[in-house]
């Protein structure tokens, strides 16, 4: 027996779960609609559009522009929030909370402010705007993750088996790298990867500071201002394929449970 | 030594060196150029208020406009996002896993794909539209869906409502569920162990959603540029016209912070009201 109130819980869920996943899984489905003008009802299906846009070298260009960029950002991100966690962990919790907040500023700032003041200090400062510039806007707002993901893990561990290490001789990289890493190594691959996700994903910051060129991102953005159009449904499923296969990934690795 | 600060603190020099020259310093630098004035096809550097006065002169009613927009789309994000965390932590059992999966799939990514698919669901001859029509639903087609204001509540809320749910489950499950058994035991009704019970433990999830989506909704600027249409004037609009145009930088980034200043004020009356409100009894 189902009685009013489940039901009416169970219409809310339902609807919000259709809200959060139809518009996405209508996005996939005219990926491969025959007819150009994404409408209703689908006469055929295709994979013409793929084709189309996967024999396009602009494409690749922007694809490989898009992972010089995240790899860079992962790669950087990491370890910058990783050392920072790190002597976070040690610290007295008033301290380290106040200074994480400040670190997280970056992200609460809208990213439009932030990338017309990022573009403008570049301009003062005789910066060439290209892709190391994104890269620098990208390392600003994806620290922040990895610093809580890697902090909320190193927090809670027993640092008496880091000083143990330390007391019978190990450096203290020698002790980061053969205790500390191997337990907090999938906190740190998962924060690596949302701040992957995070740059991959990214338009607004990088169409302001790139100058010339696109990622895939930017290279979209392109195709959606001449109208609408499958093409532009196939980059943005590569687009979300990616973005959502790290942060599946992710969640696996840090064992997020909410 | 300071208390606190021991030898490990060298750690954290690349995480500040990259907060004070990528953030702090451009966000000073972008402040500074907000009291300067324009001059020929630049602006100089002076120290005057009149960009603040254009901006509160011929704005005020983008404005007035975005912040009710955002403030519309953060209270609907919140309710959804309230409802959908309560009935995972609540009241579906085994289900709860797999729906806070689907808000975590949808949270990170696709931006611009989020936006472009509610442009193709909501105009003219999108999705909607033709669906309906060809169901027989409508015989033409409702142009009022894209480039309005609605086409714009409608994809911020979609786009932030999985940033709404994690914190508001986030505080619900640490909500005990004995005390709430025992208040029944009691004699307590149901929707005053609700309000004076679950909902005063997770207003900081609530206020921390709220900001989120407000502060994300007012600064956006590519929703509006894309499904807003000419009625929808918001600021992100005309803040980026005025520095990808090269009209007047200064002018912009006044406007920039004038936006950051009301959202600081909004945001900080909401979280008032909402722990006068969620007080238990």
């Amino acid at each position: 027996m189902t009685d009013a109130p489940t039901l009416l819980w169970r219409i809310v869920a339902a609807l919000t779960v259709v809200f959060m996943l139809s518009p996405l899984l209508l996005l996939v489905l005219f990926a491969f609609s025959e007819n150009s003008l994404l409408t209703f009802p689908i006469t055929g299906l295709t994979t013409d559009w793929f084709v189309k846009v996967f024999e396009n070298p602009k494409f690749w260009i922007a694809f490989e522009k898009s992972m010089i960029v995240t790899g860079t950002v992962g790669l950087v991100s990491t370890v910058v929030g990783t050392m920072a966690a790190a002597a976070l962990s040690r610290m007295p919790p008033r301290s380290a909370t106040a200074l994480m907040s400040s670190l997280t500023l970056p992200v609460m700032l809208p990213p439009l402010v932030l990338a017309i003041a990022l573009a403008n200090y570049y301009s003062m400062i005789g910066l060439k705007f290209g892709l190391p510039t994104v890269i620098a806007g990208h390392l600003v707002f994806t620290q922040p993750f990895v610093i809580l993901i890697v902090h909320a893990r190193m927090a809670a561990f027993d640092h008496s088996a880091v000083d143990s290490a330390r007391d019978l001789g190990a450096s203290p990289l020698k002790a980061f790298f053969t205790v500390t890493l191997p337990i907090v190594r999938p906190s740190v691959i998962g924060a690596a990867l949302v701040a992957m996700a995070l740059s991959f994903d990214d338009f607004v910051l990088t169409f302001f500071t790139i100058g010339g060129g696109s990622t895939l991102p930017v290279y979209m953005w392109g195709l959606m201002r001449k109208g609408v159009n499958p093409q532009i449904n196939v980059a943005a499923i590569v687009l979300i394929t990616i973005t959502i296969g790290a942060s599946l990934i992710a969640l696996r690795a840090s064992r997020y449970r909410g | 030594m300071i208390r606190g600060f021991s030898a490990r603190s060298w750690l954290l020099l690349p995480s500040v060196a990259v907060f004070m020259l990528i953030f702090a310093a451009p966000l000073v630098y972008f402040f500074a150029v907000s009291f300067w004035r324009k001059k020929a096809f630049s602006v100089v550097p002076d120290f005057i208020p009149d960009n603040y006065i254009r901006v509160f002169d011929e704005y005020s009613i983008s404005l007035v406009f975005t912040f009710g927009q955002a403030t519309l789309i953060a209270a609907v994000t919140t309710v959804i996002a309230f409802a959908f965390a309560y009935v995972i932590r609540f009241k579906a059992g085994r289900f709860g896993l797999p729906l806070l999966f689907v808000a975590l799939v949808t949270l990170f990514g696709g931006y611009l794909a989020k936006i472009y698919v509610w442009k193709t669901i909501l105009g003219q001859s999108g999705l909607l539209n033709t669906a309906l029509m060809s169901l027989g639903l409508i015989d033409e087609p409702i142009t009022a869906l894209l480039y309005s204001p609605v086409a714009v509540v409608i994809t911020l809320a979609h786009y932030t409502l999985p940033l709404a749910v994690l914190p508001i489950y986030g505080a619900l499950r640490t909500v005990e569920d004995d005390p709430l058994r025992s208040a029944r035991d009691l004699g307590a009704s149901r929707f005053r162990v609700f309000w004076d019970i679950i909902l005063p433990q997770c207003q900081i999830g609530l206020i921390v959603a709220f900001a989120l989506t407000f502060l994300f909704a007012a600064g956006d600027w590519v929703t509006p540029k894309l499904v807003g249409g000419p009625h929808t004037s918001m600021i992100g609009t005309f803040i980026e016209y005025q520095y990808g145009s090269r009209v007047n930088p200064a002018v912009g980034s006044a406007m920039a912070f004038t936006v950051i200043a009301i959202c600081v004020v909004i945001v900080g009356c909401v979280a008032l009201i909402m722990r006068g409100a969620l007080r238990p009894r």
